[in-house]
């Protein structure tokens, strides 16, 4: 099935950060306003036919429903098409646009009462300033934060619009920016310096924590700062289905359920060394108790800590960690019912 | 002939029937205050409340987000609430140790390949969840997981509270109370919204505002209360507040909420207080009082009990004089509206169960107590039509 494309004049254009970005409107006719209509936070795909060939790409819409038809596009260092939309494309050309789609959307809700946490990166704002827009708008009793990370702050997009909603908003928008390598002459102190990380996650929900306890996350940056984001998250036991996620350039699935893989494990228990093949599906625990050794354990669920050992040579994964503060990890220790291997060649000693 | 007090009869403030009706579809039916945010104030802590027949409890997780679930283990009921682990991101039952996260997953049934050898099921096995929320800086819970929001519920009366925003306020400990009243909780409701009595039994305690020109009114089964100082307390109103501001200038006036069900606020010019009935028994009622000021400093407060000392120093007094009161403690005396409150209470809970007890007619400023049984039987009926 070959979904329709609608062919849709530009009604303006206009340059964001010094022509780094462009925005294009698209004029909606009242009856394709229901064909077309979308969701905050969704995407629409055009097609031009440039060097003899047809080329096709998805924008993020960079305006809430209601608003005008709107994306924004950022330039590729070589890309064909954001290149022609930022040189060449002007008011009156028409573009063949298809139907909003995509999974990552936010419904504003005017009886809901929510918390919504965004965290973007570069040109993953345009489906969060649809959103954000859209629950300052229609969700009279929610609260957004939004922690947007930028090289610098010459290359902050929307960054006026963004101040605007955060000065005629006080009481229902936070906005923090984190910036990566600020120009100290030219921006003078952003929330914080560096990466949107695990650190500036924890402290931005510390500094605003959520009040309506209806809370949700909202992720867009490029696939390693998601990564990253949602491992924060699911590092404070925020529950997957509260967490939504898009990667421009696709969206990347998360890895999951880890497998490990086939491995020896010299294994230190009750002040004798031995030698024990685990099983690529097998967690370290079962392994041992295998081999016939008795090792300390308890919930087998990752609660107790009764199995915990020092992991002195290889890798592993642990599916769970509960019992584990972070300073244990790095010191090495594992949960070796939680554990599989993921070297071939392990050491691990209950005796330390 | 059923004897009746206005809409209800006089057995719903009298019977087990009747309590028992209302703990099951008013007190089980609807989001319950839990006490107040700083109550939870970080990672680990937890609370429970009893709301209707639902024991609940609130915990925060490590993302700060608060997690409210029936404190009931899924093995053989315990009250559970009791967090093990370092950091707490576990919560053990004391009975046998089954185990659940602080997303109510069971993580952990202790010797599990021994004691069920057929295996349990534990993702059928979690915690049965509530719902929590915060509004004004109150933790509120409701019994089930997917309720109407507090936007939904309050939205409408909210406007109408007062601009304090009492999460910026800061608790004064010694203001905390809780009392029983031998009264049905609509008894005490009703006292609490009651207009016509401010200026009769409170004659000589509440005189600083000015109950002719109260507005009053509802939004759904939430009444709501304004009232403007009285002039001789609002000429040189900022001298006279006895501690600092709570609200900005120019708001002045005292706003007296009672939320269904049960739920009073008493929110003036230099506090806000909580008044939290609990129905106990058909004819004893518990009251929580709590209260909070300005986030001042000790020198604020102390200037602005100088500045207004000149007021107070006059002010009130004894509903009766000395002569007239039975005794040193005759609440009467007391020049103390709550406890002038409570013996009103009391002495018309006394009367209900006389079979010569007959209601008088309901007087203009009595319109919210005949509006508030109608707002129970109104709730009643559409509880009993969705079950
Ligand atoms: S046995 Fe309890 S954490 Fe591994
Ligand atoms: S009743 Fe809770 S573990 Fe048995
Ligand atoms: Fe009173």
């Amino acid at each position: 099935m070959n979904p329709d494309f609608f062919s849709l004049k530009v009604s303006e254009i206009r340059p964001e950060i010094k022509g780094k970005a462009t925005s294009v409107t698209f004029d909606l006719p009242a009856s394709l306003a229901k064909t077309l209509g979308w969701q905050a936070g969704q995407h629409v795909t055009l097609r031009f036919h440039l060097n003899e060939k047809e080329q096709r790409r998805s924008y993020s819409i960079s305006n809430p429903p209601g608003a005008p038809l709107r994306i924004t596009v950022k330039r590729v260092a070589g890309g064909l098409v954001s290149n022609h939309i930022g040189d060449h494309l002007k008011p009156g050309d028409t573009v063949d646009v298809m139907p909003p789609f995509g999974q990552f959307s936010l419904t504003p809700d005017p009886l809901k009462r929510r918390t919504h946490y965004f965290f973007g990166a570069g040109s993953g704002i345009t489906p969060l300033f649809a959103m954000i827009n859209a629950v300052l708008k229609e969700e009279p009793h929610s609260v957004a934060h939004l922690i947007y990370g930028n090289a610098d702050g010459e290359n902050i997009i929307f960054g006026e619009e963004l101040d605007n909603l955060a000065r005629d908003h006080a009481a229902r928008f936070t906005l923090r920016h984190v910036l990566s390598a600020p120009s100290l002459w030219r921006w003078s102190s952003p929330w914080r310096k560096g990466r949107v990380d695990a650190d500036a996650i924890k402290a931005a929900v510390m500094e605003t924590p959520p009040v309506a306890q209806d809370v949700q996350y909202w992720i867009c940056g490029p696939g390693a700062m998601n990564t990253e984001v949602n491992n924060a998250l699911m590092a404070l036991d925020v529950p997957a289905n509260r967490i939504h996620a898009e990667s421009f350039g696709g969206a990347a699935a998360p890895a999951s359920s880890v497998t490990g893989i086939a491995a020896n494990a010299k294994v230190d228990l009750g002040g004798a060394t031995y030698e024990v093949p685990v099983a690529a599906d097998q967690t370290l625990l079962n392994a041992i108790l295998s081999a016939g050794l008795t090792p300390p354990f308890s919930c087998q669920s990752g609660v107790c800590g009764a199995c915990k050992a020092r992991l002195t040579n290889g890798r592993v994964h642990m599916h769970a960690r509960m019992a584990l503060e972070d300073s244990d990890v790095a010191r090495g220790d594992i949960l070796s019912c939680q554990s599989v291997a993921t070297s071939d060649e392990l050491s691990i000693s209950f005796d330390k | 002939m059923t004897r009746m007090y206005h809409h209800l009869p006089v057995d719903a403030y009298t019977s087990q029937d009747w309590f028992d009706r209302e703990q099951r579809l008013i007190f089980s039916r609807t989001w319950r205050y839990a006490g107040l945010a700083e109550d939870v104030p970080e990672p680990g802590h937890f609370v429970s409340v009893q709301a209707g027949l639902n024991n609940i409890f609130i915990v925060m997780g490590r993302d700060h987000r608060l997690r409210a679930f029936h404190n009931i283990c899924r093995h053989r009921g315990t009250q559970l609430i009791r967090a093990v682990g370092k950091t707490q991101k576990a919560l053990t039952c004391p009975y046998h140790d089954w185990t659940y996260d602080l997303e109510g997953n069971l993580i952990s049934v202790p010797d599990e390949a021994k004691e069920y050898p057929n295996g349990v099921d534990k993702s059928c096995l979690g915690l049965k969840p509530a719902s929590v929320d915060i509004w004004r800086g109150m933790l509120f819970v409701h019994p089930d997981p997917n309720p109407p929001s507090l936007a939904e519920w309050l939205g409408a009366v909210d406007p109408l509270l007062g601009p304090h925003k009492p999460e910026e306020l800061v608790e004064y400990p010694d203001a905390r109370r809780s009392y029983e009243i031998k009264a049905n909780w609509k008894i005490v409701v009703e006292n609490y919204i009651d207009v016509y009595h401010l200026s009769h039994l409170h004659s000589n305690t509440l005189h600083m505002y000015d109950h002719a020109r109260a507005e009053y009114g509802w939004k759904g089964p939430h009444y709501h209360f304004w009232e403007p100082p009285a002039p001789d307390y609002a000429t040189n109103l900022e001298k006279n507040l006895p501690t600092p501001r709570v609200i900005p200038e120019p708001h002045i006036g005292a706003w007296v909420p009672m939320l269904f069900p049960g739920i009073g606020l008493g929110a003036g010019e230099d506090s806000w207080n909580i008044f939290i009935i609990t129905p106990l028994g058909p004819d004893l009622t518990r009251v929580e009082n709590r209260t909070k000021l300005a986030n001042a400093s000790g020198w604020e407060f102390q200037k602005q009990e100088w500045s207004s000392w000149s007021f107070w120093k006059d002010f009130g007094g004894p509903k009766y004089p000395d002569s007239d009161a039975t005794g040193e403690d005759d609440p009467m005396a007391s020049g103390d509206f709550t406890a002038e409150d409570i013996y009103a209470c009391e002495q018309q809970q006394k009367s209900l169960t006389s079979p010569f007890f007959e209601v008088g007619p309901a007087a203009n400023g009595e319109s919210p107590v005949v509006r508030h049984q109608q707002a129970i039987l109104d709730f009643l009926e559409t509880q009993e039509a969705g079950t």
